[in-house]
């Protein structure tokens, strides 16, 4: 047997800053996004939404849309395809006239163009029965409730030793409570598909992060056998989690399609569409306390989140993921509660659980680190763990310190005098902030690559696997490459399409891993058949298929990737403007497969994480059950002018029980600690303590 | 939906008295995002780009005109030495394409209270210009604007023009928004001096159903500076003379809470804005009586 150090690949093209493979054809516009795809005298849909928040359109009367020249079919719950009962509500659209959330389907019209498409929708005619609405959370509902498991299938509730007896007998404690705000996704291709039936069967070209999970999710509620559904997705203009789990636009375009069949059916949402259909993350309320002798080592941690699902669909945020992982302490206890409301579905948003639930407990290390006395990289480094403290596994690889020590002297944290509010910049007070950053390892089952040999010295790797931005045409091919033992420009790849072999989808941060294993499986393979042939390819070719290799080593070692991240934050004494000058985040993520869009996914997710911290919030407005803010003009998301010098470095991190390319996907870990990392800055600036994202100007005049 | 192309802006004139109903487009940096959302759905749409005139500037008799169809970019450019306090606001107006397609005339006819052309217009006494068949006739702007978003055209007129004297003191504007481009403000603030008649002028936005001057603000800080003989021979101004004016400014806004805000940051955000801008003009006025504005923007 081959030990882990073994099955290791030797890196050649892995780690270099190849450029994108597909870099020209974007730039230059030619790469086909879902509805770019050329097709044959497509239709045009355009979706009816319902305009209350809960209850039952009673009439719907289609006849003027109907009358509309250029209209081919107005699509209704009266029409609409019987769909089979997958227990998945959000996706079981047009079944009845129930309504179970503003904004929700309620049919559609397709027509010759978008515009007649559109003017036709608007002539539709709702009658509506009106049921109360219920879509405010707060922490002190008296009906929450605790589901099953949290996403995608952790433990609701954990526990060790007694944490209230610690937190009773500690000599210094916290308590304290955090809040995030709901927050929507905003890729910058809008969910798009081009639906097609022939002969019984769908084509859907679709922006997804997983042509086969699309393919999963759609073949049953139509009744068809999984390759009934061809999938195709070769370029994706970003994802985060969003385009993840299929969402009700792409079963109304394939709805829409079955009543012109033949004939290709183009939606693409509008930016205000999105806002109700494709998810956002939940708001979250997060109770933290902790517990620490006189020397700041921690005897209790506790983490109590409140969060929101919908009525029609569970979707339960693990927030309290990364406490379980981060700090020791022998008592510890970690809670989900959620409402359920008559809102849209809260789906995946880039690091979900992670990203809000290292906001709430990170500020809270900052302000025990204070009230231990000591700096806040120390108090951290008192509680480093030396297994996972939930399961006592050892770490396969754990470098916290290291990012946290090296961070610190890039940054220049050494000479930081740590009285808040103490050092001003003409009218700006200016602070400095650390927070830690964490993603597990995720391993997807199901992938298989297949690589074909040919005598002209090529080597074509097929795996259904996608590239929503992040380069994963680029870094699949160096993979190729080192596992074949041969030049990246030997190999073709080919990606995006359930015509290729079977795949998982690109989420928690998994891809590489997923599809990068079975690529090694079946490079592997294809050489020891080729040294069967002599080293030679011989005339018809050879071939080899792989799929997800059984790693031993995920059930003996706990497996995340750590980082830390520090801000310089200016906040203005009389206006309280948040400006962030300076960020650095220092990573280690195993071995970085492509250095360029390594440090490209890295850089995104920490502005990802300053745009949280600054300006993104979803406003719902109770009375009526929608986002107001519900476009890029309003919903804000950090522009050039927001973002100041930002700087992202990794360790050289050896771990050989994650993978044979030893790496730990990088897409979201940059996104978490950056928002506690700055309002732990903006604290040290002002010595006012903001506990609510986001850090508007108007939480600093208090 | 018909659509309106004069060539001239007598066509135009014409247009607008046989379809009063049309909305004018210029930029459309407006008009197209309202059809867009459906917010507006007008029976015509009268486009003024193909009127070269309406996209031009002139000098008379000391004060400046400049054409409604003047897009931002060039009012930076062309105009940005004479009129400081109007081009720092022009560059925060949304992103580079927004402000080579946006003009001042269109920001005229939105009539946002949340406008950024508006508050430097008040602080220097601007006219507007308007005109129809029957004649042209010159509006201040404060008595431009009568409500939300409602402006005193009669139906069949449209904004030819805005008049306004070139600086003959330093001036400024601050804009406080809740990202630092691309971002509907918050609120905002803008001051004149006017040595030549010794008197202040002020322009606030987003802090009241119209953009408005702070009159009594005004007023006070045009008698302190008269009366302590500092147009003269200007001193560095009093702590509490600086603070008077900021309290008068907050007292004449009337703001509400919305999503980018509430009113108390408003209020308190209008104070500090004007005591900033306040030293900032002061500040450069002591050092340079005879310059005209600070080039850079807030």
């Amino acid at each position: 047997m081959t030990t882990a150090e073994e099955s290791m690949l030797r890196a050649n093209a892995i780690g270099t800053p190849l450029t994108r493979l597909d870099g020209t054809e974007k730039v230059t516009g030619t790469a086909p996004y879902a509805v770019e795809h050329p097709v044959d005298s497509p239709a045009h849909l355009h979706p009816l939404q319902a305009a209350i928040a809960l209850g039952r359109a009673t009439g719907i009367d289609t006849s003027a849309a109907e009358a509309e020249p250029g209209v081919l079919a107005v699509l209704t719950h009266a029409n609409a395809p019987r769909l089979a009962s997958t227990g998945n509500g959000e996706l079981e659209i047009l079944q009845s006239g129930e309504v179970g959330y503003r904004g929700q389907f309620l049919g559609g019209v397709i027509a010759e163009t978008p515009e007649i498409a559109r003017r036709a929708a608007d002539l539709i005619r709702v009658h509506y029965e009106r049921y109360e609405h219920d879509v405010e959370l707060r922490a002190d509902r008296d009906d929450l409730y605790k589901p099953e498991q949290v996403n995608p299938a952790f433990d609701t509730d954990t526990a060790q030793g007694d944490a209230d007896g610690a937190l009773a007998s500690a000599a210094v404690t916290l308590d304290a409570t955090y809040s995030t705000p709901m927050e929507h996704n905003n890729p910058m291709e809008p969910h798009a598909t081009i639906a097609c039936w022939t002969d019984g069967e769908l084509t859907l070209h679709d922006s997804t992060q997983g042509v086969y999970w699309t393919q999963a999710a759609v073949a049953p509620l139509f009744e068809l056998d999984q390759q009934q559904v061809r999938v195709i997705s070769p370029h994706v203009g970003g994802g985060f989690g969003s385009k993840g789990i299929p969402h009700p636009n792409v079963v109304l375009a394939a709805m829409a399609a079955r009543l012109v069949p033949g004939r290709p059916v183009k939606f693409p949402l509008t930016r205000q569409q999105m806002f109700s259909v494709v998810g956002y993350r939940t708001p979250t309320i997060q109770h933290v306390r902790l517990g620490a002798d006189e020397q700041g080592r921690l005897s209790a941690i506790t983490l109590d989140v409140v969060e929101q699902t919908a009525k029609v669909k569970e979707f339960a945020e693990q927030t309290a993921i990364p406490t379980r992982t981060m700090y020791a302490a022998p008592h510890r206890r970690t809670s989900h509660r959620l409402a359920a409301l008559d809102t849209p579905v809260p789906t995946w948003m880039r690091a979900p659980g992670e990203c809000p639930g290292m906001f709430g407990p990170e500020v809270a290390m900052d302000e025990m680190a204070l009230a231990c006395g000591l700096d806040p990289i120390e108090f951290r480094v008192r509680n480093e763990p030396e297994t996972d403290p939930e399961s006592g596994l050892p770490f396969s690889s754990r470098n916290l310190v290291a990012c946290l020590r090296e961070g610190a002297r890039r940054f220049g944290w050494h000479d930081r005098d740590p009285r808040p509010g103490t050092r001003r910049h003409g009218e700006w007070l200016v602070g400095t902030g650390v927070a830690a950053s964490t993603y597990p390892v995720f391993a997807m089952p199901g992938s298989q690559a297949t690589i074909r040999a040919t005598p002209d010295g090529r080597y074509a790797v097929r795996i259904g696997a996608v590239d929503i931005g992040t380069g994963t045409w680029t870094a699949l091919t160096q993979i190729a490459a080192d596992a074949l033992e041969v030049s990246v420009g030997e190999v073709d790849l080919e990606i995006g399409s359930t015509t290729l072999p079977t795949a998982s989808g690109a989420g928690g941060s998994s891809g590489i891993n997923s599809w990068g294993s079975p690529i090694v499986a079946a490079a592997r393979t294809l050489r020891a058949r080729l040294d069967e042939h002599g080293g030679t390819v011989p005339a018809e070719g050879v071939e080899a298929t792989e799929g997800m290799p059984d790693n031993p080593h995920t059930s003996q070692y706990a497996m995340h990737s750590f980082g830390a991240q520090f801000a310089e934050v200016w906040v203005n004494a009389d206006t309280g403007e948040v400006s962030v000058p300076r960020l650095l985040g220092i990573f280690a993520a195993g071995r970085i497969i492509n250095a360029r869009t390594g440090r490209s996914q890295l850089l995104g997710g920490m502005t990802m994480g300053l745009s949280m911290a600054l300006h993104e919030e979803s406003v719902l407005d109770p009375r009526f059950g929608h986002v107001v803010n519900h476009d890029l003009a309003e919903y804000h998301i950090a522009t050039n002018a927001d973002v100041g010098s930002l700087e992202v470095d990794w360790l050289d991190e050896h771990d050989p029980y994650v993978n044979p390319m030893g790496s730990k996907g990088i897409g979201e870990l940059g996104i978490t600690g950056t928002a506690a990392a700055i309002t732990n800055a903006a604290y040290h600036a002002t010595g006012i303590r903001v506990r609510e994202l986001p850090l508007h100007p108007d939480k600093f005049l208090r | 939906m018909d659509f309106l192309r004069p060539t001239s802006w007598r066509d135009a004139l014409e247009a607008k008295a046989h379809h009063p109903d049309a909305t004018p487009i210029a930029g459309g940096t407006d008009v197209m995002v309202e059809i867009n959302f459906d917010h507006r759905r007008p029976t015509s749409l009268l486009d003024l780009t193909g009127i070269d005139e309406l996209a031009s500037w002139s000098e008379h008799g000391g004060k400046l005109r400049i054409g409604a169809g003047l897009p931002y970019t060039r009012l930076i450019d062309e105009l940005g030495d004479r009129l400081p306090g109007l081009a720092i606001a022009a560059r925060t107006v949304g992103s580079p394409q927004i402000r080579n397609r946006g003009t001042l005339g269109g920001n005229l006819a939105s009539a946002s209270p949340a406008g950024d052309g508006h508050p430097p217009l008040l602080a220097s006494g601007a006219e507007v210009e308007v005109e129809s068949v029957r004649g042209t006739r010159l509006l201040p702007v404060e008595e431009f604007f009568t409500g939300v978003k409602r402006h005193a055209l009669a139906s069949d007129e449209l904004i030819s023009a805005v008049h306004i004297a070139p600086a003959t003191g330093a001036q400024q504007f601050s804009k406080i928004g809740t990202r630092n481009a691309m971002v509907i403000a918050v609120c905002t603030f803008a001051i004149a001096l006017h040595p030549e008649r010794q008197r202040v002028g002020t322009g606030l936005g987003s802090a009241a159903p119209t953009p408005l001057r702070a009159i009594e603000a005004e007023e006070f800080l045009s008698g302190e500076l008269a009366d302590s003989g500092q147009w003269d021979s200007p001193r560095p101004l009093d702590d509490s003379v600086v603070r008077q004016f900021g309290d008068l400014v907050a007292r004449a806004a009337s703001p509400i809470d919305d999503v980018r805000s509430t009113a108390d940051y408003r209020t308190h955000a209008l104070g500090v804005m004007a005591r900033r801008t306040l030293g900032w003009v002061w500040d450069e006025y002591r050092n340079h009586p005879s310059s005209t504005g600070r080039p850079e923007c807030a």
